[in-house]
């Protein structure tokens, strides 16, 4: 299904009191930042958007797809879902090879391909999985002793090649071991829309507008300045370089030097 | 009236999203019975947090599920007035289920604790199942999860479900609200297993000869007692009666129905 728009109707927050906003539109390939304290409404916002709520929960609010009330079976049918979601707890607990459990998920989703079609496939999400996570994971590890950053990295290479959701919520990821900027550009490359739950600068500066939550409810929208978007370029240099020096240290080599120059208006990826 | 049957392994989250689907269906007068073998203290928790009629009924040295059917027309009856039961059990072999036809089967089923092949009729007989904690693991595991459970039960409505936000609860109080109201005779979805040796009659020791002893014991007692578990002997059923017989613990006399002997 092809997702030209996301719209979120407004309901009310905790007290009752209605959203100030009228409506909010977001088009395919917009990243959309959610921040605010703990119990501000963000993680009810996203069950809205995963539920394609339509008045039914807490908030009230309604969310409808391309200007029109979502199917249920959209709601229900795995292989149709339109959302992806990403946590921070999320884990692997399957005991099989990377490889294997890519071509599981991928005879799951239903899609006839042929052998070829499939291998190349399997290729592929291990390949973008690499160019994120530092650590190069390999088809025949198994999924369970892979790091942190290496589970993170493989299950975003897998949203964007085998799912296929086109709509990604990604609650409070961390950083750490993996490029994440990289992680949400790839995702992004697909024309997703992606919903981000952050309050790491490098993500929620690098969105084109961040809700600002407050007792349940959308508070506030701030437009991301183009200084901001430099920021976070700046910040995410940084984030890069310490995940090559980590590498290195890895590695077993000596630290010689420390790089201190970098654009803080792009440059390196 | 309506009957909702959650059956769901301990620890996979039955009490939690049963609290969440409660709160949605707040307008309906409801009485809730929770199934346990030792002890549970979650009718408690229920009845102060909603202020509903609620029930224990511990098994005991019976079959959980065993128990439940024993117990459902009673607790009917008592709960005439009531719009919807609520009957929570844990299956405990995960060989037979404790879902009644006429009413809402639904498994809670915990997406970290094994295959869905590995479930039995408390998966592949339920009308919903609420796959609980899927939030700890991937998107993919998910999908491939829900796939499974569809080789195994192919006509359930799979919700996701979670304890800790309520997620789902929706789904499954629109579905409670949609079940037809039970009527008639109620059937189990899914046969007993036969309990005939001697293990079932108390024996403890390892050994053929001792085993189909106390079978023969227990077979000749269970032909006098009229098996009509009701309970004047003071234990819960006649099985649990002929138990304590053969281990000495009560006298055949205790039951007003006995014949010969």
């Amino acid at each position: 299904m092809v997702i030209k728009k996301i719209t979120i109707l407004p309901g009310r927050n905790k007290e009752g009191k209605a959203e100030s906003q009228s409506r909010i539109d977001i088009h395919e390939g917009q990243k959309i930042g959610v921040v605010g304290p703990t119990g501000s409404g963000k993680s009810q916002l996203l069950y809205d958007i995963e539920k394609l709520a339509f008045g039914e929960t807490k908030t009230g609010r309604k969310i409808k797809i391309n200007d029109k009330k979502a199917n249920k079976v959209l709601k229900i049918d795995p292989t149709r879902k339109i959302i992806g979601y990403l946590t921070q707890h999320m884990n692997f607990m399957t005991d099989t090879t990377v490889h294997n459990f890519l071509k599981t998920h991928i005879e799951t989703r239903g899609k006839h391909r042929t052998k070829e079609e499939t291998e190349k496939l399997i290729k592929k999400v291990i390949s973008d999985a690499n160019t994120i996570t530092g650590e190069k994971i390999k088809g025949h590890t198994n999924l369970l002793v892979l790091s942190g950053g290496q589970s993170r990295a493989l299950m975003v290479a897998d949203l964007a090649h085998i799912s296929e959701s086109p709509i990604i919520l990604i609650d409070e990821i961390e950083n750490a071991g993996i490029r994440i900027k990289k992680a949400l550009d790839l995702l992004i490359k697909k024309g997703k829309i992606i919903f981000l739950v952050t309050h790491d600068p490098i993500l929620a500066l690098d969105t084109g507008k961040r809700f600002v939550m407050k007792n349940g409810g959308i508070n506030k929208i701030i437009y991301t300045t183009i200084r901001e978007k430099g920021i976070s370029n700046y910040l995410s240099w940084i984030n890069n370089y310490i995940l090559d020096v980590r590498e290195e240290v890895r590695e077993g080599k000596q630290i010689e030097e420390l790089k201190l120059i970098c654009s803080p208006m792009g440059g390196r990826e | 009236m309506k009957i909702v049957i959650f059956g769901g392994t301990p620890g996979s989250g039955k009490t939690s999203i049963i609290k969440f689907i409660i709160q949605e269906l707040r307008d309906l007068k409801i009485h809730y019975v929770k199934f346990d073998v030792l002890d549970t203290t979650d009718d408690v928790l229920l009845r102060e947090k909603f202020d509903i009629s609620t029930e224990k009924e511990i098994s005991g040295d019976i079959c959980p599920d065993h128990y439940a059917a024993l117990k459902i027309p009673e607790i009917i009856k008592r709960h005439q007035d009531k719009d919807l039961i609520i009957m929570e059990t844990a299956g405990l072999c995960l060989r037979c289920s404790p879902y009644v036809k006429g009413g809402l089967s639904i498994n809670v089923l915990n997406i970290l604790a094994g295959k869905p092949s590995g479930y039995g009729p408390l998966l592949t007989d339920a009308d919903i199942v609420v796959v609980s904690k899927g939030d700890l693991i991937s998107q993919a595991e998910r999908e491939i999860f829900r796939s499974k459970i569809l080789e195994v039960n192919k006509t359930a409505l799979i919700v996701d479900g979670n304890g800790l936000t309520g997620e789902g609860a929706i789904d499954v109080a629109e579905k409670i609200r949609k079940t037809p109201e039970t009527g008639g005779k109620l059937t189990l979805k899914h046969s007993m297993p036969t309990a005939i040796c001697g293990y079932c009659y108390g024996n403890k020791t390892i050994d053929s000869g001792e085993s189909l002893k106390r079978y023969n014991l227990g077979k000749d007692l269970k032909a006098r007692l009229p098996n009509l578990n009701c309970g004047k002997c003071g234990f819960k059923s006649c099985n649990e009666f002929i138990r304590a017989v053969l281990e000495g613990e009560a006298k055949e006399s205790k039951c007003p129905y006995l014949k010969g002997g």
